[in-house]
């Protein structure tokens, strides 16, 4: 048990480290794709350590309360994710309803936590960042779920299984209309360009971040660093067939956040009403017809 | 429509409701009347119905010689192209106006940064005396002739002092020389480094 | 013959003090994150530094939305009364160690605008400013050579205009106080 607990938080560590990295050379490639030199690839973990070494000041309990109770579930909810077939703290228990679950503590947390600050646009960025998630998750789901039909398993490692065992067959090209929507809801997810609606720094001024300064801030970076891992190791382990060992995993992961990335950064920002008018129309639409395609006509590539 | 016509128009209009003191043409799309006091509002209004609906501006000029205060209603239309400037004199020393905002309601700001800066009083306008760009204003009206604004930043804001070594204009200076010979240099590297 | 055993030296509280403070100084000039106070025309200086000629990211450095993100407030150009209230509650919302840097002559001596009812003529003797950049307005070089000087300033541990602030609190209060009247900000829109 103690074991598996401290693979458990490796797990974690390993995916602060990973993404904080990856998020770094991504800002010198979007540095190189804007015809700039770019930072240093380690310029994330300077500014995380930065913000730590700073003095923060408190608006409250429950504005303290809520950073911690955020960066613990959401370090829970790595603690559960498979990096590869075999690299799992918790055999039995990486079943995607738990990611579906624990993500949203973190998300809570920081809600509760920025609505404690007392600034009107913490509140407005927090109505928008739950609003965008209640547009992005319904066509996730119904997604998530259709493979989870197919494959007749909600463990991620069994679905990782399953797509190596049938000659590499990723349900991206299995099942290529999901893949789009898992794309599109990947990039919804992360809060990428084209729906940063509730950050949006130049219109509520960074939106749930707004009062955050100092050691809160650095710990509401490491959050955010560990829930784009979680994010977008789902998406490797749902839609490009997970991996079999590490550099696999590390390959896909670093693709996967490059192309959104790059798509991220030719985009311009919706407005609120647009961004759940779209998820709710061609997402939600291809979602509905590939479950129909997939679940009732059985027709899977 | 020809702007010739619009003029022999608009003076048409504006002499049936007030005595026009001086007319002049600034140029093809700018006239300006100089009516009396109290024919503004009857002038403004009559305009109003002639298509001159958007007051573009409203300010005030301070002519300390003769003691009176001008204020000048710039109107503006959206079909013609022709700007009508409607001036009227009132006194400087306790100076008033009625408030236009029955006509123009926009007029309200145009209003109260005239008393901020002139010290108009507009009665009518219901908060013409609050505070609008001026704050804790504690001196007479910063844009009337009388006001020196040097002795008021003398008195309020620090300066800063500067050493007297720092002068380049004291002959007796010994860097003197130097800064010539940087400004030769300076030169010649403005023709590109060439030798004229 | 020499012991190869590592002994430890004990450090006393001030020392192991100094050891973390150099640590983050090195984090804190790596990673400068300004407010921008565009007040001014100065500001226009900024887009060329920010973007692919200069590129001010490769400092490390980039623009905040929130003072309380913020390292450096940025102050570009001249300050009016009523700017200089909104600057006073800016920079004291900032979270510590925070920098101010000065762009152009208006901060450093009112420039052209030195005799204007409006316009106030030294910065430092209302809030500590770390570096002024001089100029009217100053090139994107010297804009970039001032942040240079700044993490310079930091490294060498003189950058404390923050500590100046906390020290000499009610000079720099009673100077605010004759040029403004009052520091708080009272507007119809706000209440």
């Amino acid at each position: 048990m103690i074991v598996n607990i401290l693979v458990g938080i490796g797990i974690a560590l390993f995916g602060f480290a990973l993404q904080t990295s990856i998020g770094g050379i991504n800002r010198k490639i979007v540095g190189r794709l804007q015809k700039r030199h770019g930072p240093r690839w380690y310029q994330e973990f300077i500014d995380i350590f930065k913000l730590l070494s700073k003095r923060g000041i408190s608006h409250g309990w429950i504005y303290d309360f809520g950073v911690i109770m955020a960066l613990g579930g959401i370090i829970a909810t790595a603690m559960f994710m498979p990096l590869t077939v075999d690299i799992v703290a918790f055999k039995q228990f990486d079943n995607f309803f738990i990611f579906v679950y624990l993500l949203a503590v973190g998300m809570l947390g920081m809600a509760m936590s920025a609505s404690g600050s007392g600034n009107p646009w913490a509140s407005i960025g927090v109505m928008r960042a739950l609003t965008t998630m209640l547009a992005y998750e319904v066509p996730f789901l119904i997604v998530a779920l259709t493979i989870i039909n197919v494959s007749d398993s909600s463990s991620l490692t069994a679905i990782q299984a399953f797509q190596q065992t049938a000659g590499n067959n990723w349900f991206i090209i299995a099942l290529p209309l999901g893949g789009l929507v898992g794309v599109l809801s990947l990039m919804g997810m992360l809060g990428k360009k084209p729906f940063e609606t509730y950050i949006a720094p130049a219109e509520i001024a960074s939106g749930p971040m707004v009062e955050y300064g100092g050691k809160q801030l650095g710990m509401l970076f490491i959050l955010h660093e560990i829930s784009v891992f979680i994010e977008v190791s789902l998406f490797v382990h749902l839609f490009l067939g997970g991996a079999s060992n590490i550099f696999i995993f590390l390959i896909k992961y670093f693709t996967v956040y490059t192309v959104v990335n790059l798509i991220s950064n030719v985009n311009g920002r919706f407005k609120i009403d647009q961004v759940v008018k779209f998820f709710y129309k061609w997402p939600l639409l291809l979602a509905i017809i590939q479950a129909f395609i997939a679940i009732y006509l059985g027709w899977v590539i | 429509m020809n702007s010739m016509n619009n003029i022999e128009r608009v003076k048409e209009i504006v002499e049936k409701v007030a005595k026009v003191r001086k007319f002049e043409q600034i140029d093809k799309f700018q006239i300006a009347f100089e009516i009396e006091k109290n024919d503004v509002h009857q002038t403004l209004s009559a305009l109003k119905l002639a298509g001159w609906k958007q007051l573009s501006y409203l300010s005030a000029i301070d002519w300390i010689e003769t003691s009176k205060f001008e204020l000048v209603y710039v109107l503006f239309n959206w079909d013609e192209a022709l700007y009508i400037q409607i001036r009227a004199m009132i006194e400087r020393e306790a100076a008033e106006m009625n408030s236009i905002i029955s006509i123009f309601p926009g007029a309200k700001y145009y209003e109260r940064e005239a008393h901020e800066f002139f010290g108009i009083n507009f009665p009518g306008n219901p908060d013409y005396h609050k505070q609008l760009i001026l704050e804790n204003w504690d001196d007479i009206p910063p844009l009337r002739k009388d006001f020196d604004p040097s002795v008021y930043s003398d008195r309020k804001f620090p300066k800063r002092e500067y050493s007297v070594d720092y002068s380049v204009k004291d002959p007796e200076n010994k860097s003197f020389e130097k800064i010539k010979e940087r400004e030769k240099r300076a030169l010649s590297l403005r023709t590109g480094g060439q030798k004229k | 013959m020499k012991s190869t055993k590592f002994t430890p030296v004990p450090l006393t509280k001030a020392e192991t003090d100094k050891k973390w403070w150099e640590i983050g100084d090195f984090f804190r000039r790596n990673s400068l994150w300004l407010l921008m106070y565009c007040t001014g025309c100065c500001a226009i200086e900024l887009p060329p530094a920010m973007t692919s000629a200069y590129d001010m990211e490769r400092l490390g450095m980039g623009p905040m939305a929130t003072p309380r993100q913020a390292d450096i407030l940025l102050v570009s150009g001249y300050l009016s009364l009523k700017t200089l209230r909104r600057l006073i509650y800016t920079y004291e919302q900032m979270s510590e160690p925070r920098y101010v840097v000065a762009l152009g002559s208006c901060p450093i001596n009112g420039g052209i605008y030195h005799d204007s009812h409006a316009v106030i003529n030294q910065l430092d003797q209302y809030i500590p400013v770390d570096v002024y950049v001089a100029g009217c307005m100053p090139n994107t070089e010297a804009v970039m050579n001032g942040f240079v000087d700044l993490m310079d300033q930091i490294k060498h541990k003189r950058a404390n205009g923050w500590k100046k602030y906390h020290e000499n609190y009610s000079w720099y209060k009673a100077n605010q106080i004759t040029s403004l009247g009052e520091v708080d900000v009272h507007d119809e829109f706000h209440e």
